[in-house]
Order: C-alpha cells, then structure tokens, then sequence
C-alpha cells in the first residue's frame, strides 16, 4: 500500500499561522500509522499569494490535495480517511 | 547591479585582518580585570587592538584597565607619540589604596594595510608573531623610558606583518597558568608554552581562524589550572589574510527575468552560503535544479523558528524574514550563536565564520506578509538585512555589501 505524502508549508505565513504547531506531527500520529505517513516540511509551497485557496498553514497531501487553515487534528482527521480509503 | 557585485567579489582578493579576543574572568570576580578594545580607522586602513591588564582583579582592575584601553586606542588613532602616551595614562590611572601606585599593563597593536604593524608594550608577556609555525622576530625592537617614570619600560617593536601572518598578544592570566598548581609547570604555562601551542594548533590547522585560535589558547590556559580561574585570561590572536567570502541571497528579485541571474550568486561552495526564504530556495530549486532537504529531526527540534533544510552542493536554506530577525537580534544584542534556535544558529556561525558577508537582495515583497491575520509584525526584508549589515560591521568587524535584486 502506497504511503500517504504530507508536505507542510514553513514559508514565513504558514509558520506563523500555524505550521509551527505541527512540526512533531508524525509524533502526534496513532502508532498503527506509522511506516505508512510520510511528513515532509517545504521551504514554502507558494500557495499563500494565490487568491480563493482559502488562507495559510498550507499543507499538500498526495502531491495533488491542498488542505488551507490546516490544523493537527484536520490533518490527522484527513490522513485518516485516506488510510482507511486505501484498506 | 551584477557589476556591483562582481566588484565586491574581486576586492575579496584583497587582504583582511581578522581580529579576535577570548576572555576568562578570575574566578568569583564580577568583572574582567582585563579589557581588550579594537579600532578600525577606515580612513586610513588602519586597524588598532589594544589590551590591558588591570592591576588586583574585579570591577577596581576593570575599571584601570578599560581606562587604559580607551586613552591608549584615541592616543593611537591620533597618532600621539607612545612616551607621551604612556605618560598621560600613567598619570591618570587612579591610585590603588593598598598597593600606593596607579597601574595597567598594555599591548597595542597598530596595522595599516599594506604596511608594517607597530606593537608597543608595557608590562604583559611578549607578543608572538608567526608566520605559519615559523616565529618572526621584529624588524625593529627597542625600550623606551619615561622620566616620569622610570621603573616603567615601554617595548617598541616594528614587525613585517605579511598575508599568512598571526599576531598573539595575551594577558599574564595566560602565561602564568598552572603556576602554583602544577609541578611540572613551575613557572607556569609561559610564553614559551603558548608558543608552542600556537604553532601545534596552525600545524594541524593551518587556515585555523583568528577566532578559533585565540579561543583555544584562552581554553588551554583555563584548563592548565584546574579548580578554577586563577588570574584574569585574555588573549587577542590579529591574522591577516584572504577574506573568506559568505553569501546570503533572500528574497525574490523584483523582475522574474532575473532569477537565473540571481540564483547564479549562490554557486560559492556549500559551507558560504545561505538561501533565507522559502520563495527564494524554490527559486534555487528551480535554477539550479537542486532540492531542499529537510530532515524530519530538524522539523522537531528547530527551536522556534522554521527548520533548516540543505540543498546539496549549494548551500543551507531557511525560512526568511523571522530567521533573519532572529540573527539580527543576536547580533546587535551579541548573543552567542549557541543559544539561538537551530536555524538562526547555523545562519550566526556561518557569518562568525567569514569575513566578509556579501547580501543579495530580492526586493520583491511578500504579499502574504501584510495579511492582517499574521500575528506578528513582519518588517521588510531590505530594513532588517540593513541593520544586520550594520551590527556585523560595528559589533563583529566584518566587512558587508549589500547588492540589491
């Protein structure tokens, strides 16, 4: 089974608004998960200047997905239900 | 704009004097009874250290000693003859209640550019010149005699400092180390055993640095008498050479024409420089064709700021504007570096690494920086760098361009 790719923004609006808080993610992640999350941190993934994606932190899940406001337990929450869809 | 910099990079051929100190305080002293001031007079390309031991120890020995380094360095840069010098400080130290008289040692060290060094003493350990491992001997030495006062010996000496060349001046807090506490060192460390040192560390490292060096001696003389600091330890090691050249590119250029340009700057060789800002590293990724790396450990341990990532073959890359702060605080408040979160902390060594630290700046401004839910005021890239350049060049002596994108 294909691991789930998380990549979070550490451009300078992302960490302030909230990328700091999930720099320990793959700590904070259930033990059953683990080896099939892969977090990464982005220098920055040049979403916050686009208009409409919805506001920084910005994560990109998969390569494809992009979760704005993203939070622990949003992102937890979504990893998830892409786990369980991949089952 | 590129001219600009080409310029700054060819005067790097240029000499440069890397001028550093090490200190101990004397164990249960609230203040150094050393004290060690640096000039740099740019008029004249002329670079000036002077260092002084107070007699006694604590705030009474600081306060003769920083008397002395301040009068000695004006009187150097004025170019005051060294008798008359010597006269008016001796004249003005306060007198100690105990011992009756007023008294500081001193070593100056007085260099121009392409010239000789002049270096005048009066009571500390003679300085060692080393070319290499090899000891120079002056090029003139003589003593001169105040008939104010007589008991006080003044060395004069006229040394050809070349490229290559190192100039140690220390405190006898160094020279005496393990006097009294060691049976094979009856005398103590001496200057003979400095020498030694010296010439060991530049045998096994023979770009070692002015920082490093007198760092190291200082360690040394501190170690040699275990139990504590026995004396005030001061030393100052004057290396001049080829600058080492660092390079920090931030932000992205105001016209996107111009990023292949401007990712060309960073092609310098990993260890001298340093990419701040995710926009800026995307640009050098996309340039130069090299990714970012973070390692997942950095991710938990950065410390407060974003983590550092590295791109292979290029340089390091951190976040921008809140690491460059971060540097920018440390800087003017000179924290050492080993207290900084990681990012910051790679960014400080670097810069007290090198010599000279030429900025590229991207003018561009991060829209994303002014939106109103950013909990913090972010200030522009161009003022913060500015101040930077200007606690390198006032706090550190290092020599800063700044070329704009």
């Amino acid at each position: 089974m294909e691991k789930v790719k998380v990549e979070i923004c550490c451009g300078t609006a992302c960490y302030l608004l909230g990328a700091a808080n999930m720099m320990d993610l793959e700590d904070q992640l259930p033990a059953e998960w683990r080896g099939r999350v892969e977090v990464e941190a982005r220098t920055c993934l040049e979403l916050c200047e686009k208009e409409n994606l919805g506001g920084a932190p910005y994560v990109r899940i998969n390569d494809t997905e992009i979760m704005a406001q993203a939070t622990p337990e949003k992102l937890t929450a979504r990893i998830g239900e892409l786990l369980t869809e991949a089952e | 704009m590129a001219d600009a910099l080409q310029r700054g990079y060819s005067a790097a051929s240029d000499l440069f004097i890397e001028m550093e100190a090490a200190q101990y305080t004397k164990t249960g002293q609230a203040a150094c009874g050393d004290d060690v001031r640096f000039m740099t007079v740019e008029k004249e390309n002329r670079h000036l250290v002077a260092l002084s031991d107070g007699l006694g120890s604590g705030v009474k020995a600081n306060v003769l000693a920083t008397m002395t380094t301040s009068m000695a360095i004006k009187f150097l840069e004025s170019n005051v003859p060294m008798l008359e010098a010597v006269e008016i400080i001796m004249d003005s130290l306060p007198v100690c209640e105990v011992r009756k008289i007023g008294y500081a040692t001193f070593s100056l060290f007085d260099f121009r550019l392409g010239g000789k060094a002049r270096i005048s003493e009066m009571g500390n350990p003679g300085y060692i010149h080393l070319r290499g491992t090899d000891e120079i001997s002056p090029l003139r030495d003589e003593q001169i005699v105040s008939s104010h006062w007589p008991d006080r010996e003044v060395r004069k000496c006229e040394a050809d400092f070349r490229s290559g060349d190192r100039i140690i001046l220390c405190s006898d807090g160094v020279t005496q180390s393990g006097l009294g506490v060691r049976k094979d060192m009856k005398f103590g460390w001496r200057r003979s055993g400095v020498l030694k040192f010296a010439q060991e560390r530049i045998a096994a490292d023979p770009d070692i640095s002015a920082r490093d060096l007198s760092a190291a001696i200082a360690h040394e003389a501190l170690y040699l008498a275990p139990g504590g600091c026995k004396d005030d330890i001061s030393c100052v090691v004057c290396y001049l050479r080829h600058p080492r050249v660092m390079r920090v590119l931030t932000g992205p250029p105001f016209y996107k024409e111009h990023d292949a340009d401007y990712a060309r700057k960073a092609t310098l060789g990993f260890d001298h420089v340093v990419i701040c800002g995710g926009t800026t590293a995307n640009i050098m990724e996309r340039e130069l064709g090299v990714k970012v790396k973070v390692k997942l450990s950095d991710m938990r341990t950065s410390g407060g700021l974003p983590p550092i990532g590295t791109m292979e073959g290029v340089g390091i890359a951190t976040e921008g504007i809140l690491t460059l702060g971060r540097v920018l605080s440390a800087l003017e408040q000179m924290r050492p570096p080993e207290r900084e979160p990681a990012a910051a902390r790679a960014i400080l060594e670097r810069m007290m690494r090198h010599d000279r630290i030429e900025f590229v700046i991207g003018t561009k401004v991060n829209e994303s920086h002014q939106d109103p839910n950013v909990p913090q005021d972010l200030e522009l890239r161009r003022s913060v760098v500015k101040r930077i350049a200007a606690a390198l060049e006032k706090n550190y002596r290092k020599k800063v361009t700044v070329d704009y994108y």
